[in-house]
């Protein structure tokens, strides 16, 4: 199994997770995927995934979704690589996806097409060429539908125009304590930008993870949105580093942090909310070198320990207790690492 | 059924309106839903996107005509867009395009887009534009001219090409 796209470094790799540039496209010959009925769907699923097969530099494993169980498709979710939208209804669904995760390609969600590449850190030119040379090469293949006036045509009307997101995780513990998060939501907001919960929704966001990214897709180019993001971003991470300067210069955060890492290290039960808190915290103390751990693991922890996830790794099925002792047990022999 | 009311009137606009939690049905006339002003609110409290889109294109647009323009490769009828706050296909949009335009506007607050074409377009594009240019250009000169006949026949085209018609 080759190494996951989360378990390389980067730049800004202190506040900065991961990047994701997402695509929407659709085929002018259809309906949009509402409108569509099941054997359309497949027909469409197959006309997309043959166009795929010219992209040699990417081996897709390609998945129908009714063929997967409801803890594989929540954990595909929770690991971000489909919306939580794609895994809540699985008939005439498909993914095509790489076998390091990095390119995933949701095949009728709610328009034909929505693909997303990941790197990890802030990589924003990158990820945008990969996604670019991706769209080029499907681009030829398929009849894309595009207005000339109001450029690529979606379902979602939010996304009309270059029909792309761009995001970034940032995990803003510092900002976070300092009780800025909600007025940083309003100020992003005014910039055209959409900060929230990267796990859980808005302010309330697990492990101070936050995905910040562009809102307004038409009359703006991809190129455009995507300086406008990076400017933004740079400017919340010198803030986020201010503010964490701030909290550490009182022992009560270093103290937060240790405990934190011993709480990891020796409990028995560990649910989602809690693990997640304390590996911000954790987090925190490894890129401040306040402890020794590296981030990669971290990253890797936190995608691996969600719900379905962590259940899927075991043949048998787990209640919430069971999970959480297994959180527990894999969290220790991690640390032991 | 008639109308709930004037009780006269065939009802002829169906609407669900949910509030606080509860679906409430409404049957009027025309003149009845005017009047009360559901021509032009159409809000939902609901949380999905379909109901934020809905609202929006709700505003003032809904018609209350019975034999609607239909979309010619899905079939929807404005009326049905706005009643299930989702776009059909991508023909609805040159179908449906002054009505939606509206909408896109208020989303993202531009009505033309910038930004990557797909090559198949590039071409025709490229030429839409410098034809647009060109005929800007002329446009300009015959203003300076004081050829106000010309003048205007070039703002017609500019008009023409700019919202949807081909380049002649």
């Amino acid at each position: 199994m080759s190494a996951k796209w989360y378990l390389g470094t980067g730049v800004q790799n202190d506040v900065v997770i991961s990047t994701s540039i997402h695509l929407v496209r659709n085929l002018s010959d259809f309906p949009f995927p509402h409108m569509l009925s099941l054997q359309d769907k497949l027909k469409v699923n197959t006309i997309i995934k043959n166009a795929t097969d010219s992209l040699d530099n990417y081996n897709f494993n390609y998945l129908e979704m009714k063929t997967l169980s409801q803890y594989e498709v929540v954990s595909l979710a929770e690991r971000h690589l489909v919306s939580p939208e794609f895994a809540s209804s699985r008939d005439g669904r498909a993914l095509l996806i790489t076998e390091d995760e990095a390119v995933s390609v949701m095949l009728n969600e709610e328009d034909h097409i929505r693909f997303q590449v990941m790197y990890a850190a802030f990589s924003l030119d990158e990820a945008y060429r990969t996604a670019n040379e991706i769209d080029n090469c499907l681009s030829d293949k398929l009849n894309f539908a595009f207005d000339d006036r109001i450029g690529y045509l979606t379902q979602d009307p939010t996304i009309i125009g270059t029909g792309m997101k761009a995001s970034v995780v940032l995990h803003l513990p510092g900002l976070a304590a300092a009780m800025q998060i909600p007025k940083l939501i309003s100020t992003v907001q005014k910039l055209g930008l959409t900060l929230r919960g990267s796990y859980g929704e808005g302010a309330a966001a697990k492990g101070d993870m936050f995905q910040l990214s562009n809102s307004i897709t038409l009359g703006i180019s991809e190129k455009a949105a995507i300086e406008n993001l990076k400017s933004i971003t740079l400017q919340i991470a010198a803030q986020e580093r201010s503010a964490r300067e701030e909290i550490l210069k009182s022992n009560v955060t270093e103290d937060k942090i240790f405990r934190a890492y011993g709480t990891l290290k020796y409990a028995r039960l560990l649910d989602t909310d809690e693990f997640m808190d304390l590996m911000s915290l954790v987090r925190l103390g490894a890129v401040k070198g306040i402890i020794k751990m590296d981030t990669a693991k971290i990253e890797g922890m936190m995608i691996n320990m969600q719900p379905a996830t962590i259940s899927l790794s075991v043949d048998r099925p787990l209640d919430r207790n069971g999970r959480d002792a297994l959180r527990a047990k894999r969290v220790r022999e991690m640390l032991e690492m | 059924m008639l109308c709930q009311h004037c009780q006269k009137n065939e009802a002829n606009m169906h609407m669900k309106r949910i509030i606080n939690g509860s679906a409430t049905e409404v049957h009027l006339c025309s003149d009845c839903a005017r009047s009360l002003g559901y021509g032009d609110s159409f809000s939902g409290f609901g949380l999905g996107f379909s109901d934020l889109f809905r609202d929006l294109l709700g505003k003032g647009e809904r018609t209350l005509s019975g034999n609607a323009l239909r979309c010619s490769l899905c079939g929807k009828s404005f009326d049905d867009i706005v009643e299930s706050g989702r776009v059909g296909c991508a023909e609805c949009y040159s179908t449906f395009y002054d009505k939606l335009l509206p909408t896109l506007r208020k989303i993202h607050g531009k009505t033309t887009h910038q930004g990557k074409v797909p090559s198949a377009f590039e071409n025709s594009h490229k030429t839409q534009q410098s034809k647009v240019e060109k005929l800007k250009a002329d446009l300009k000169k015959a203003v300076e001219k004081e050829d106000f006949e010309t003048a205007a026949k070039l703002r017609d085209e500019i008009n023409y090409i700019v919202n949807g018609g081909a380049a002649k």
